[in-house]
């Protein structure tokens, strides 16, 4: 029976949707299903430009200042951290306010980020029944609104400069080049975090908790510089926010060169983090439709 | 009738779904068969939804599903749809896939109708150029006036339907794919539904139907299968299949009452 011109079947397909071959999916190496991930992001941008906007306009939809809050919501957080750390627990450190903010609006975009990828699976689940597309859309949209809400944030950046305008150096030229690093990070870990939650729940309850006690382990409101124990220290500094907050804060407070040492080494992390993060997601995908 | 050895518009070769019950959330398989989930040690694991189906659809031809509840029919039509992998066994079609499963389905109740028309396209697969060139038809189809500018979270149950059903009819595939949404809607968009459906018939290459509505069977069908736990039972002609389909219910009818009689008898005693 010539068999040579069928082809797998694909509901609604057009041409590009035709890429994967019927091969079963556990039998595939890390690098090609990550590969694989990978395709399937490039040939579906249209598809996650639109579930960017979408996210976009569905965050904060029905209150009055919309998406204002990105501004709004991080100058808010400074305040509160100001009032606990300056003037309840008394530590002096010069221009906290904007000392703090180096830390804020990252963390702001990696933990909202990581919350909405992680139910991003599971958020769509009669669509996952209905329609067959590739999932990994799903958690890759999440992190890039949360990208663009960063970006938007960035002008509360701004707002603070008028009253550190002498803190200002070009080096904060470079907060894309450490938030791309970031963002490479964050992609990687909310492509596993979603496939994983698609089978427990129980993941999204605990990564509510473990992304509060990171941003406590990590270097926001003080800085690794405090830190006088050597192995405290180096333990600290395995930690990919470390290089991260001390690098923005570089950038914005401190008028110098980032951590580049530090950015390669989050960066080399996150790489191999991420192809992981792509076969693992491929690899449990056609279950998806089958377990929510 | 088709050429012996043409590629079959979809061949179906030993296919077996199989749900791991311990990672399967909603419970409706549970409810629905419980007695066939047993493993040797008594604590059920994995549950066959489908095992050994073959079956294969040629051009031209629409082949009905027919079965009671928890059969395993919207199983094989999620599998032929491509959106449930085989366990086991293979799936070979050969054409453009669409399923009506889809009315409605991943609407984004904060944009526009217009925004949601190249949202589920995307999200389909459709070309944007193709899209392009179809949205007008889509919705002067939905009719739904000036609100096909307005969130879709504005619109009434109705027009939701509407907008999904012309999305989900508005590309003519090759093998359409139809779950029992023969009628949407208010009287008039069910008679315009119901005439776009048949256009889709006449024009798809294959057709599979799963349905509870046996008169469909024997108007739009040319062959039949009759599925039951999972397996088939008969495949052939419709009016042969739907009367053994016929025959069956009201045995299992007539024993579920015998049942429920004796049961009523009992504390009598």
């Amino acid at each position: 029976m010539p068999r040579a011109n069928l082809r797998p079947l694909m509901t609604g397909s057009s041409t590009e949707a035709l890429a994967s071959p019927h091969v079963k999916t556990a039998q595939r190496s890390v690098l090609s299903l990550a590969i694989e991930g990978l395709r399937d992001i490039a040939q579906r941008r249209r598809l996650i430009r639109y579930l960017v906007g979408a996210d976009l306009k569905r965050t904060h939809a029905d209150t009055i200042f919309g998406q204002l809050w990105w501004i709004f919501d991080p100058l808010l957080q400074m305040a509160v951290y100001v009032v606990l750390v300056q003037v309840i627990f008394q530590r002096q450190i010069p221009d906290y306010p904007l000392f703090l903010f180096a830390a804020i609006l990252p963390w702001k975009w990696f933990a909202t980020t990581i919350n909405d990828a992680t139910m991003s699976v599971v958020n769509r689940q009669t669509l996952i029944r209905q329609i067959q597309f590739p999932k990994v859309v799903l958690p890759t949209a999440a992190v890039l609104a949360g990208t663009v809400s960063f970006g938007i944030g960035l002008i509360a950046l701004g707002i603070v400069y008028v009253f550190y305008i002498h803190r200002l150096s070009p080096w904060i030229l470079l907060i894309p080049v450490i938030a791309a690093v970031q963002l490479v990070f964050t992609l990687a870990l909310a492509l596993s975090l979603s496939a994983m939650n698609a089978f427990y729940r129980d993941v999204q309850n605990v990564m509510r908790h473990l992304v509060r006690l990171w941003f406590y382990l990590s270097p926001g409101l003080w800085t690794i510089h405090e830190i006088r124990d050597p192995t405290a220290r180096l333990l600290l500094s395995l930690n990919p926010f470390t290089p991260l907050f001390e690098s923005y804060r570089s950038v914005t407070w401190g008028m110098q060169a980032p951590d580049f040492g530090g950015l390669l080494y989050v960066l080399i992390v996150s790489g191999l983090l991420l192809a992981f993060g792509l076969a693992l997601f491929k690899r449990v995908e056609p279950a998806f439709a089958r377990i929510l | 009738m088709p050429t012996p050895g043409a590629a079959a518009a979809i061949e179906v070769q030993d296919l077996g779904i199989r749900y791991n019950l311990r990672l399967t959330r909603r419970t409706t398989l549970k409810n629905s068969l419980p007695g066939l989930v047993r493993s040797d040690d008594g604590t059920p694991k994995h549950f066959w939804a489908l095992r050994h189906i073959a079956f294969r659809v040629e051009h031209g031809e629409s082949l009905a599903v027919i079965g009671p509840n928890g059969a395993g029919k919207s199983t094989l039509l999620l599998a032929l749809a491509g959106i449930l992998e085989p366990s086991e066994g293979e799936i070979l079609t050969h054409g453009r896939v669409s399923t009506l499963l889809t009315l409605g389905a991943g609407f984004e109740v904060e944009l526009s109708g217009r925004d949601n028309i190249d949202l589920v396209a995307a999200f389909l697969g459709i070309d944007h150029r193709e899209m392009v060139s179809l949205a007008p038809s889509i919705i002067e189809f939905a009719d739904i006036g000036p609100f096909i500018d307005a969130p879709v979270k504005t619109y009434s149950t109705g027009m939701k339907a509407r907008l999904g059903f012309a999305i989900a009819t508005a590309i003519t595939p090759d093998i359409l794919l139809l779950d029992e949404v023969l009628g949407t809607g208010d009287e008039t968009f069910r008679a315009r539904s119901q005439a776009r459906i048949r256009e889709l018939i006449g024009k798809a290459k294959a057709i599979v139907l799963v349905t509870h509505d046996l008169t469909y069977v024997t108007e739009f069908c040319s062959r039949a299968i009759l599925l039951e736990r999972g397996q088939i039972i008969r495949e052939g002609g419709p009016a042969e299949v739907t009367e053994l389909y016929r025959q069956r219910v009201t045995e299992r009818k007539l024993l579920a009452e015998a049942e429920s009689q004796r049961f009523a008898e009992a504390p009598a005693r």
